[in-house]
């Protein structure tokens, strides 16, 4: 029976409302575990409580239909069990796979409006029942129960309507899905060539209504196949409040983590790449930004820091907010520590909220082996611009500071502008395309051998995209157009001969004889059958390039 | 007519679904007594004789299932009432000793209405067929 025509499937807010804490407790205290035994402090004694808290999960799970969090929770009973009969030997490394698999159990618990499945959870479930059989060889009593619970777990798969797919199955699911989309725009583009040049002719009204109809099956096809892809960005939160515990301990600090949004759901393949930064915002939130409960009281705030991480999804985009209450940027720091590096100079005026987002800033006097392995905003910043995604700084001294990112639900498909540029074609990703603008001859000028224009009522760089691409110089009647590209708060224009227009292009990997690397994130194949390359706006924006 | 039912179960989830089963069909109509605990669900067995089932859980804290089922038994408190054990997962050797402990059946999880309103069903045949 699966979770979708259960019959209980109206409780499911009842399900999570008293599955989670228990799913949180019996996470948390594993942690416990594992940190008490490290420090030789026992332990233990928190198993027996955790194994009734997964029990209630598991049979809760199993009369909602929730096959894989039922499963999850046995596995880790199981492993529970195990743990016990060894006393102190875990020479398995049970103890590893029971925290790794509380975080899973807690994801798949908040994520089980969705079915529960969890990114992660199918291989843990075969290394668990691996190690938890090894566990278990000569006590036949387990065993037995095992086998016997296996044999029901096996019914009550057969008759579930949910199934798992490998991600690399969707991956090629949507690269056939690409190549239709291409064969679909050419044969849009070979219908307007050939009804151009014949006028009326019989037939091709009819050609015409099943072109698009073809188009409208097609977008509805992409839906449905992005749609699979998509994970709750819960799996990704989920996780969050236990690293962070340990985190705030280390530093002597108390935090409270509250997230919302939880639902909202992102492409997995953008989810994967999304962890790590918004840890890494995290992790500094606590050790730079929540002042110590001393401090915290002295300010009179709570002694518990708070700090407050939620999504919300805008067409298309997905808008992270990651606020906490602590001490908020130090600009004055941050502008004499931009100085000493020579990212700015004395007098000049600068946005210290851009500035921490620069290459190799950081303030930290020494780098903090919590606050992220030597790894600065910078490289945050990097990931989310890689992810075709913006970050801004809102901050206020004493009271805090906000994180905002946005970022693309998907970076398989990609709404571009087409542009031409010495008979090739590109495509710019739209997210970074401030503006198209007529190249009027007297609105450029050329300052220090730079194209300069006047845009918006101040300069920016401009480049001509012939030899930005590697196709030519300037040809001789110019441009006329320039696209002014814009991404964390850099902007620059690129001219080009014509624009074409508006496209969904699907991603294509890169082909190395393709284009220059440094400016070219992949390929994509347009309706006409012409490969066209994608720009990478971003680094084009980081790079120095010729004029 | 209307009948009696007793649940006893630390989920309130499980509550619900009770709650769900018999606000339906043949079992919408009846009296319903809930307990969250193995104590609080033996008091309510005491004051109400008149119980056609109930439907004990087996996990609880705080005196679980075979612990109600045996003071029960000491106590010959009721005997005419039948008592559903409910367990997540069990070996044969469990239902075993909780029919002995005086469970009047089992009931494993996960269960579908169907299976509750079988053994409604039954019950209130059996007490037809020993008061006629």
């Amino acid at each position: 029976m699966s979770a979708e025509d259960n019959a209980f499937r109206e409780l499911i807010d009842e399900y999570v409302v008293e599955c989670l804490p228990l799913a949180e407790r019996a996470a948390d205290a594993l942690v416990d575990v594992e940190r008490r035994r490290r420090a030789g402090t026992g332990g233990d004694e928190l198993l027996g409580p955790v194994k009734g808290w997964l029990h209630t999960v598991k049979g809760n799970s199993a009369m909602m239909g929730l096959t894989p969090i039922q499963e999850s929770a046995h596995a880790l009973e199981d492993l529970c069990a195990a743990l016990i009969e060894r006393g102190g030997d875990d020479g398995d490394g049970l103890l590893a796979l029971l925290v790794e698999g509380g975080g899973l159990l807690v994801d798949q618990v908040r994520g089980a409006a969705a079915g529960g499945t969890v990114e992660g959870a199918t291989g843990w479930l075969a290394r668990a029942a691996a190690a938890a059989r090894g566990a278990a060889n000569g006590n036949g009593k387990a065993a037995d129960r095992r086998r016997s619970e296996r044999r029901r777990g096996a019914e009550a798969d057969g008759a579930a309507n949910v199934v798992r797919v490998d991600f690399r199955r969707l991956d090629t699911l949507l690269e056939v899905l690409g190549e239709g989309l291409i064969e679909q725009a050419a044969v849009a583009e070979a219908y307007r060539r050939v009804a151009r040049r014949a006028g009326s002719t019989p037939g091709l009204p009819e050609l015409d209504h099943a072109i698009l109809a073809l188009e409208k099956t097609m977008k509805r096809l992409e839906g449905v196949v992005m749609e699979t892809r998509l994970l709750p960005i819960s799996s990704v939160f989920g996780r969050f409040p236990r690293l962070l515990r340990g985190v705030a301990e280390g530093v002597g600090k108390r935090v409270r983590l509250e997230t919302s949004g939880g639902e909202t759901a992102m492409d997995k393949a953008v989810l994967d790449r999304l962890g790590e930064p918004l840890l890494h915002l995290l992790t500094n939130a606590v050790v730079h930004g929540i002042e110590t409960p001393a401090e915290r009281r002295a300010a009179g705030k709570p002694d518990e820091g708070a700090l407050r991480l939620a999504a919300v999804s805008r067409s298309g985009r997905v808008a992270i907010e990651l606020a906490d209450d602590g001490r908020g940027l130090n600009e004055r720091r941050i502008l004499d520590r931009a100085v000493e590096l020579g990212l700015t100079s004395a007098g000049e005026e600068s946005d210290p909220h851009a500035l921490i987002f620069q290459p190799g800033f950081s303030t930290a006097d020494r780098v903090s082996e919590l606050a992220g392995r030597g790894v600065g905003l910078d490289v945050v910043a990097a990931a989310v611009r890689a992810l075709g995604g913006t970050i801004a700084v809102r901050s206020r001294p004493g009271e805090g500071s906000a994180f905002l990112l946005d970022i693309p639900l998907t970076l398989a498909i990609v709404r571009s502008l087409i542009v031409e540029v010495d008979q090739e074609r590109y495509a710019v990703p739209i997210a970074q395309v401030a503006a198209t603008v007529r190249a009027e001859p007297q609105a450029l000028h050329e300052i220090n051998h730079r194209g300069v224009a006047v845009w918006r009522g101040g300069l920016i760089q401009v480049t001509d995209g012939g030899a930005l691409l590697g196709t030519g110089a300037r040809s001789d009647r110019g441009r006329r157009f320039y696209v002014v590209i814009s991404s964390g708060g850099r902007r620059r224009g690129i001219l080009v001969d014509r624009l074409i227009g508006h496209q969904d292009v699907v991603v294509k990997g890169l082909d190395p004889s393709l284009g220059r690397p440094d400016v070219v994130s992949g390929t994509t194949i347009l309706g006409d059958g012409r490969v066209a390359c994608i720009l990478d706006p971003v680094r084009i924006l980081e790079q120095r390039v010729p004029a | 007519m209307a009948h009696a039912f007793l649940f006893v179960d630390d989920s309130a989830l499980h509550h619900q679904m009770y709650r769900l089963i018999f606000s339906r069909g043949a079992l919408a109509g009846n009296t319903l007594y809930h307990a969250t605990n193995g104590r609080e669900g033996y008091a309510l067995l005491a004051q109400h004789p008149e119980l056609a089932l109930v439907f004990l859980d087996l996990n609880m804290p705080e005196m679980n299932g075979l612990e109600v089922l045996a003071r029960r038994a000491a106590e010959r408190l009721h005997p005419q009432v039948p008592i559903v054990l409910v367990t997540t997962e069990s070996t044969e050797d469990d239902e075993v000793r909780a029919r002995s402990a005086g469970a009047w059946d089992y009931l494993r999880k996960p269960f579908q209405p169907a299976d509750v309103e079988r053994l409604v069903a039954r019950a209130l045949a059996e007490a037809a067929g020993s008061a006629a």
